[in-house]
């Protein structure tokens, strides 16, 4: 713990110094916003539902930017040696990391709350699905950011680390659309790896356990994986 | 006294390609140990080894006692480290990064501002403690690194070639830092310049293509005796016909294709200089290798290249 903190902090400062993160932030930010009063204006039903896969699909896009650095600007720079070479463990660099990573993430989710304090203010919306679909953001993006650290941790190059993050976030978003075509044990297979299939219960207000389980199981792989991709060879 | 560093035949591949092959050795305490090879002889894959960035494909080492590879945690406590290419967040300030280190190193709030004062003094850092690292010349980086390396007073220092892109001024400050350092702690550290090791280590490990050729003890050899020259053009019959008949001159190790000639020169120096000179050879250069490493150094590589 005494040399996880000073981990910790370095990657705080590291993200919330650079510009990057505000940047990402006022992007999502606005183009949520701007979502979020057209369809009030249009449909006038107080709902996040919209908002809900709208920031599921830019989550997509942005977390890759956000963690292409964590690894692979450290490699190439040759900090990764000097890092690992200090009486520390992977897996307090591969967690702090981690949770720097989602504080700027929860951070841009949690002012979108914004948008729900709104919809309290001038109408009466079910509070039910809107608390529920925050909770599916946030371990939406726990799974993203994890996914993001382990690949950013197989290379030195940071736009590699954001494409092909990109690229696999996308495509476990999108896998259930190929189920109906396989056979039926492969059908259920790419069914349960789909992360729209997980989100979706939460957007909509329903908490199922195998969903949360999905989520929490899926990011542990991934830290897991981002510490063996670490280990010392 | 148990040494800081036990090698027991490490060996480590890259794949298929042996980069280190079964190399035993040892560091005794408040000794410099120097690592000699040219490029890609596997001085730096060693110290990684050591340093724990790598593990041993086979093999054991320990510093201070703890195994590398089991106790890897307490091994890195005892020690630190500067990689050749003197890896730095450039983004922090020398301030913050030494904090940074520090922590990690795990000093306490207690004992870090006075740690941190105390690399800043030796490493002659205060004027540049407020600046960010990007800001700084290669010469204060190189201070910065190990500044950081020396956080918590470890047992051993780890140097990777550590006068890369200094200027002579800088090399030899660094020289006599490591002098004044071998009197607290243990240091290894390598080098593809011989005249570099030459001038601050104990002892000296050849390697060549992976392997241990030797550990040699300086200052044992031929003290003030012996010379390196460099004779433009010269055909080796010659120059042997001609120093054969210079009382007191031998030719102890001879590089014809490069020009190079190790002489010994039991009257002086300057006797072999002299009898050069007069028998119309271009000399080109001439050092002194008071260590006699020069000699076993080509002696070994040109045995192992056979």
């Amino acid at each position: 713990m005494r040399n996880f903190l000073p981990l910790l902090g370095k990657e705080l400062r590291a993200l919330f110094y650079s510009p990057i993160a505000y940047i990402i932030i006022a992007v999502f930010l606005f183009l949520m916003g701007y979502s979020f009063t057209l369809t009030l204006f249009l449909n006038k039903f107080a709902t996040l539902i919209h908002i809900f896969f709208q920031s599921a699909g830019l989550l997509l896009l942005l977390i890759p930017i956000i963690t292409m650095r964590l690894f692979a600007e450290e490699r190439k720079a040759g900090t990764l040696e000097l890092l690992l070479t200090a009486p520390v463990r992977e897996s307090q660099v591969v967690l702090a990391k981690y949770l720097a990573s989602m504080a700027v993430v929860l951070a841009m989710i949690a002012l979108t709350g914004a948008y729900g304090i709104v919809l309290g203010m001038f109408g009466s919306p079910d509070w039910g699905p809107i608390y529920s679909g925050y909770v599916g953001l946030a371990l939406l993006a726990s799974t993203l950011v994890a996914l993001g650290l382990t690949i950013s941790a197989l290379t030195s190059n940071q736009v590699v680390a954001a494409i092909v993050t990109i690229g696999i976030s996308f495509l476990m978003w999108t896998i259930d659309s190929l189920a109906s075509m396989m056979p039926e044990g492969l059908e259920r297979i790419l069914i349960s790896l789909s992360l729209l299939a997980h989100f979706t219960p939460f957007a909509t207000g329903a908490l199922y356990t195998s969903d949360l389980g999905f989520f929490v199981s899926s990011t542990l792989l991934a830290l897991f994986l981002a510490m063996r991709a670490l280990a010392r060879r | 006294m148990t040494p800081i560093i036990v090698a027991e035949h490490l060996t480590k591949y890259y794949g298929a390609c042996l980069a280190v092959d079964r190399v035993s050795f040892d560091v005794r305490a408040n000794e410099v140990m120097g690592l000699l090879g040219p490029n890609g002889s596997g001085k730096s894959t060693i110290l990684r080894i050591l340093t724990g960035y790598l593990r041993p494909t086979s093999g054991t080492a320990s510093v201070a006692g703890y195994d590398v590879v089991t106790h890897g945690l307490e091994a890195r406590s005892q020690l630190g480290y500067v990689p050749e290419d003197v890896p730095l967040y450039t983004q922090m300030r020398v301030s913050e990064f030494l904090e940074f280190m520090g922590r990690v190193r795990g000093l306490g709030s207690a004992r870090l501002p006075a740690a941190i004062d105390e690399v800043v003094e030796r490493l002659s850092l205060g004027s540049v403690r407020s600046l960010l690292i990007s800001k700084l010349s290669r010469g204060y980086r190189q201070r910065v690194a190990i500044a950081q390396a020396l956080l918590g007073k470890p047992k051993l220092l780890v140097l990777d070639e550590p006068t890369n892109g200094l200027d002579p001024r800088q090399i030899i400050e660094a020289r006599e830092l490591i002098r004044t350092l071998s009197r607290e702690l243990s240091i290894i550290v390598t080098s593809h310049i011989l005249a570099e090791i030459e001038r601050v280590a104990h002892r000296v490990a050849i390697l060549l293509d992976g392997k241990l050729l030797s550990v040699h003890t300086l200052g044992a050899q031929g003290a003030n005796t012996r010379l390196r020259v460099r004779l433009g053009s010269a055909d080796e019959a010659a120059v042997r016909s001609h120093l054969n008949s210079v009382p007191g001159v031998s030719i102890v190790e001879a590089v014809p294709t490069l020009g190079i000639y190790i002489l010994d020169s039991a009257n002086g120096t300057a006797d072999a200089i002299r009898a050069l000179v007069q028998g119309g050879f271009a000399v080109e250069e001439v050092s002194a290798t008071g260590s006699g490493l020069e000699e076993l150094f080509l002696r070994l590589t040109e045995a192992a290249g056979k």
